[in-house]
């Protein structure tokens, strides 16, 4: 343009007009990059809330509340003049079943109250029922105890068939016993409590008769190799009772009893051997002194016990195994929701929840590791006195003193999670105490998953601590060197081989840290150790040897150059560590330092360790650091460098009064991209620990970072399941980490960057 | 440190002050630029030749790599009075004002020949503390340089890197500066605000305040009033009239008016050389080499 002002009179015309046109399409161009640019900029943002939103939406329902809707009521199907005894439902909870007290057995559909089939179990005889029990809801086992000493044993089962491609469930029942009732009491008093499991070999059926006699009897099922044929063998035992039983519960696993008493006391049993009970302990005062037990019952597994007393309380006990490996029953947790007598509790069949309900006709939906009250349904009836879920916990029913029978649907999908849960110390079955434990899955079907974040949190935190430790002292110094006291050739190499450690593929450094570094570190732990000590005092002799030199010798090598003199020590110094390892090794640590660590200082080893995390992670974050701080070292005004030299301050004092304060807020965000950098880093905790939820700031163990433990169950998680969402929450806690961290740190920069910023 | 960027920062600001000069010099034409009868009406006469010398300079020599910048400079700074530089862009007066100082030392290609003594004693001589040397070489720069401090900070840093924390020998050398730089009464009730919030001449106050807090015996002033607008150069001015009571100055300068209002001496460079060194009134009346007239009379620069 300015070449043609320059050259041609003649050319003024098109002149004005290619500069109007240039004039519109810089206009234009400006007008673009300028929208482009918001667009961009919103976008961004855009995509990060939908992040956060999306993440929100997963992890929401966990902790909505359950909710509850009355499907249908009826009158007690078959016989509503007898007494109920129980209700069941099968898993489709289409099917319900109603035991009463003249042996009568129902099965009715549960959203209308039609009858579907009934059933006389009682044998022709003049026997009545004094006694009943269900055994575990997934045994579908029903005992009956009769007036002549025997015990009745039912199983109700449900076949299900497609049948034109319908779904077609019948209900039938089984006897393991036979027809027959099992003969318990020989000198023929009424059993007055009974309890009983099968599991399809064996059998057990404790009972409790009018003479204050506990007996218990197992029939073990031997089938011959050779034949078809089924032997039963069967033992007795027999005890005398001193208390008065009103609840008797054994668990599934038939190895286990408890009784309440009617003096508030429990009465705990190892009935591991059949033939031998052992009464482990009276556990007195249950209940304070002038409440009763008015309802006895396990949760789902069988270990632990949920009593239910006259004021409306239900308190958790199970036992625990103290140091001489004796168990004794310990009080756990209590609710105390609700305000009128237990009548009925049932657990829920999966998980550790269950369901009381009370005289008031008033229900509580609880789940007990969680410690959560979930909700308190007011059912609108006078007594709500039998109480049935359903084994996808999702169905209830509920009768009523005047045996009105309601139906109702329970959407209640997560009810293990609570605060106390995720982040609080949680008492788990069979643990001596509450403790922070995250496991999600096990082999075992009837395991619960325990998910406490805080292990997950403090393992992300441990690894960027030691990453960080690792990390910030060589970058910030090397920075600090190759910015300010480095000349102008060697940084142009030293910095971009620098920066180009920061393309190295994280899986790669995890993949050398796990597979290499960890042995290696474990082979050579006090090398490991001398490096760190040999290396610094190298450094500062040979620097020392250099100063001492003649200046003949020291004007060979270029100025600015004396830095590359240290590559051969620090070579040199690392190498001796390396190799003084081993001899060290045998001299003073046993031959095995990390097995002296373990026994002589009770420190633990694990190879994978946070030491190689450390290392390997700080490798990950250290081009970060070092190039943003460079840059920001780098970038200082000469100006003040010159004025502060010019005052007589040595380079050293310059740089530590001037420089680094001026360059401060570039460090400081340095720093803090760093360390979002090591809290959010997957690949190399996943590969190089041993992915242990463990809470330990040791070293030399390992622990289970919060994106180590995405990337590694999130394949095998459930969609929609609690597991799935407390990943997702995982990713949320990760998320805000990030986001909290980044905003203080942006807003400590912009201050600092006000008060030391000179540009 | 990457040395070469201050090199090419002072081209930058050679190319743009020599613009502004042109332009100075063109408003005054076919004159002179200079208020002769100023010059001409100074009470009294100084003689260099009486003057004690404060730096000799002799046969000295400058080479960035291999291109020479300063040939063989021989000249002797009068204690206690105002000395200038003057010359066109690029003829090596700034480069000869940072010899005094070794600032040159921080540019990796410079090397030197021949001797600058102060007090009798060789600055170039292995021997010399840099350190020390600059704290007793104060120098001011062309743009304001204030730490990112408060401005309590910035006139105590000198006293600081010497070691000296005490709080009332600190207050007192502020105080002290701060007056002796004209600055006090404007700045004494906010001396821990920090000094980026001074104005352009305040900030250059500032900077001369810290350098005369560390009690030098000789101020550089490179170009100090370039950066400024009209009302604070004069007041720089002001403030250098009063500091040549008691420090050595010598100040480079692009604006000959200014060298001949605040200098006793003035010294005329050209592409390295030192073309003549007289006291100002002398210099620019009567110059004795025609290089020199040509200048101040602006027939180049």
């Amino acid at each position: 343009m300015t070449n043609q002002v320059l050259t041609g009179d003649t050319a003024t015309e098109s002149v004005t007009e290619t500069t109007a046109r240039y004039l519109k399409t810089r206009h234009l161009k400006d007008v673009m990059t300028r929208y482009m640019m918001a667009v961009g900029g919103i976008g961004v943002i855009i995509a990060i809330v939908l992040i956060a939103v999306y993440l929100f939406y997963v992890v929401v329902p966990m902790f909505m509340p359950a909710e509850v809707d009355l499907a249908a009521e009826y009158r007690a199907p078959g016989d509503s003049s007898a007494d109920t005894l129980y209700y069941a439902m099968e898993e489709q909870a289409e099917i319900g079943l109603r035991a009463d007290n003249q042996g009568k057995l129902v099965f009715f559909d549960v959203s209308d109250g039609r009858v579907l089939q009934e059933h006389d179990v009682l044998p022709d005889s003049d026997a009545a029922i004094t006694a009943f029990d269900a055994g575990d809801p997934s045994q579908e086992l029903l005992a009956y105890g009769l007036s002549d000493g025997s015990v009745l044993l039912v199983q109700h089962r449900y076949k299900i068939t497609y049948p034109d491609d319908k779904r077609l469930i019948s209900p039938g029942l089984y006897y393991p016993m036979g027809r027959e009732p099992t003969r318990v009491s020989e000198d023929g008093s009424a059993i007055t409590q009974v309890s009983a499991q099968y599991d399809g070999d064996n059998t057990t059926i404790a009972a409790v008769t009018a003479n204050s006699e506990l007996h218990l009897v197992s029939l073990a099922r031997e089938e011959s190799f050779l034949s078809d044929e089924a032997e039963i063998t069967r033992s007795d035992a027999m005890l005398p009772l001193s208390r008065r039983a009103s609840h008797m519960i054994l668990d599934v696993d038939q190895r286990e009893l408890y009784l309440a008493n009617d003096d508030g006391s429990i009465s705990y049993y190892d009935t591991s051997d059949k033939s031998a009970p052992v009464l482990i302990e009276h556990v007195q005062r249950v209940v304070p002194d002038d409440v009763r037990i008015t309802s006895l019952e396990f949760l789902s597994g069988g270990i632990s016990v949920l009593v239910g007393d006259s004021r409306g309380h239900i308190n958790q006990w199970f036992p625990v195994r103290d140091e001489n490996n004796d168990y004794s029953l310990q009080w756990v947790r209590g609710f105390s929701a609700q305000d009128h007598p237990i009548t009925d509790i049932t657990p829920e069949y999966f998980r550790k929840g269950f369901i009381a309900a009370d005289e008031s006709g008033t229900y509580g939906i609880y789940h007990t590791t969680a410690h959560r009250t979930v909700k308190v349904v007011d059912a609108g009836i006078s007594a709500s006195l039998k109480a049935a879920l359903g084994p996808r916990a999702d169905a209830l029913l509920l009768e009523d003193g005047r045996r009105q029978l309601q139906f109702w649907r329970v959407h209640n999908e997560h009810p293990e999670i609570s605060w106390q849960s995720l982040w609080g110390k949680v008492w788990y079955e069979s643990r001596a105490e509450p403790e922070l434990i995250w496991q999600s899955s096990s082999a075992s079907s009837d395991f619960e998953p325990k998910f406490s974040l805080s292990p997950l949190a403090f393992g992300t935190f441990k690894a960027a601590f030691y990453a960080m430790l690792f990390a910030i002292p060589l970058a910030i110094l090397g920075a600090i060197y190759t910015a300010y006291f480095m000349t102008p050739k060697m940084r142009s190499m030293v910095k971009p081989t620098i920066e180009i450690m920061e393309a190295l593929p994280t899986v790669i450094l995890g993949f050398l840290a796990g597979l290499w570094l960890a042995p290696f570190v474990e082979l050579h732990l006090p090398g490991i150790f001398m490096i760190l000590l040999l290396l610094p005092v190298s450094i500062l002799l040979a620097s020392y040897g250099w100063f001492k030199l003649p200046d003949k010798i020291k004007k060979q090598v270029p100025e600015g150059w004396e830095a590359a003199l240290l590559i051969p020590v620090v070579v040199l110094a690392t190498t001796v560590a390396i190799a003084l390892s081993i001899p060290v090794e045998k001299a003073f640590f046993g031959g095995n330092m990390p097995l002296w660590l373990t026994n002589e200082m009770g420190i633990g080893y694990d190879q994978r360790n946070s030491l190689v995390v450390g290392v390997a992670m700080g490798f990950a974050v250290i081009p970060t650091i070092f190039s943003i701080s460079e840059d920001a070292i780098y970038s200082v005004p000469k100006h003040l460098t010159t004025g502060s030299l010019s005052l007589g301050a040595t380079p050293w004092q310059t740089m530590m009064r001037v420089v680094l304060l001026t360059a401060s807020p570039g460090i400081f965000s340095a720093l803090m991209i760093g360390l979002g950098r090591a809290v959010g880093e997957t690949m190399i905790v996943v590969m190089a620990t041993g992915n242990t939820a463990i809470m330990d700031m040791n070293i030399f163990e390992g622990f289970r970072a919060l994106s180590a433990n995405i990337a590694v169950e999130m394949p095998e998680s459930e969609v929609g399941g609690t597991h799935y969402r407390v990943l997702f929450l995982a990713a949320l806690v990760l998320f805000m980490a990030t986001f909290v961290f980044n905003t203080a740190a942006e807003v400590v920069r912009q201050r600092l960057r006000i008060k030391y910023s000179s540009l | 440190m990457p040395q070469s960027k201050v090199e090419t920062e002072n081209e930058v600001d050679y190319a743009m002050i020599d613009s502004n000069e042109k332009n100075t010099v063109m408003e005054n034409t076919g004159g002179h630029a200079i208020d002769m009868n100023s010059l001409i009406n100074q009470e009294d006469k100084l003689i260099l030749e009486d003057e004690e010398p404060c730096i000799n300079i002799n046969d000295f020599n400058l080479y960035y790599a291999d291109v020479q910048a300063l040939k063989n400079i021989n000249l002797s700074i009068p204690k206690q009075r105002v000395s200038a530089f003057i010359g066109p862009s690029g003829c090596g007066k700034s480069t000869l004002l940072r010899c005094f100082n070794r600032m040159n030392d921080l540019i990796d290609i410079v090397r030197t020949e021949g001797s600058i003594t102060i007090h009798d004693q060789n600055i170039y001589d292995k021997n010399v503390n840099v350190a020390e040397l600059r704290r007793r070489v104060g120098m001011v720069f062309q743009k304001p340089n204030p730490f990112p401090k408060s401005m309590y900070e910035n006139v105590a840093y000198g006293l600081r890197i010497q070691g000296i924390n005490d709080r009332k020998t600190l207050d007192e050398a502020v105080e002290k500066s701060l007056r002796g730089a004209a600055l006090w009464d404007e700045v004494k009730d906010r001396l821990d605000e920090n000094a980026l919030g001074l104005s352009g001449g305040q900030a250059q106050r500032l900077v001369i305040a810290r350098a005369i807090a560390i009690e030098p015996e000789i101020l550089l002033l490179d170009e100090p009033c370039s950066a400024l607008d009209p009302i604070s150069t004069l007041k720089i001015e002001e403030l250098i009239y009063e500091l040549k009571e008691k420090y050595t100055i010598v100040i480079v300068t692009h604006n000959m008016q200014q060298a001949a209002r605040v200098s006793d001496y003035t010294a005329y460079m050209y592409l390295g050389e030192m073309i003549e060194f007289k006291d100002t009134s002398t210099l620019f009346t009567n110059p004795q080499k025609k290089m020199t007239e040509d200048y101040i009379t602006g027939r180049y620069g």
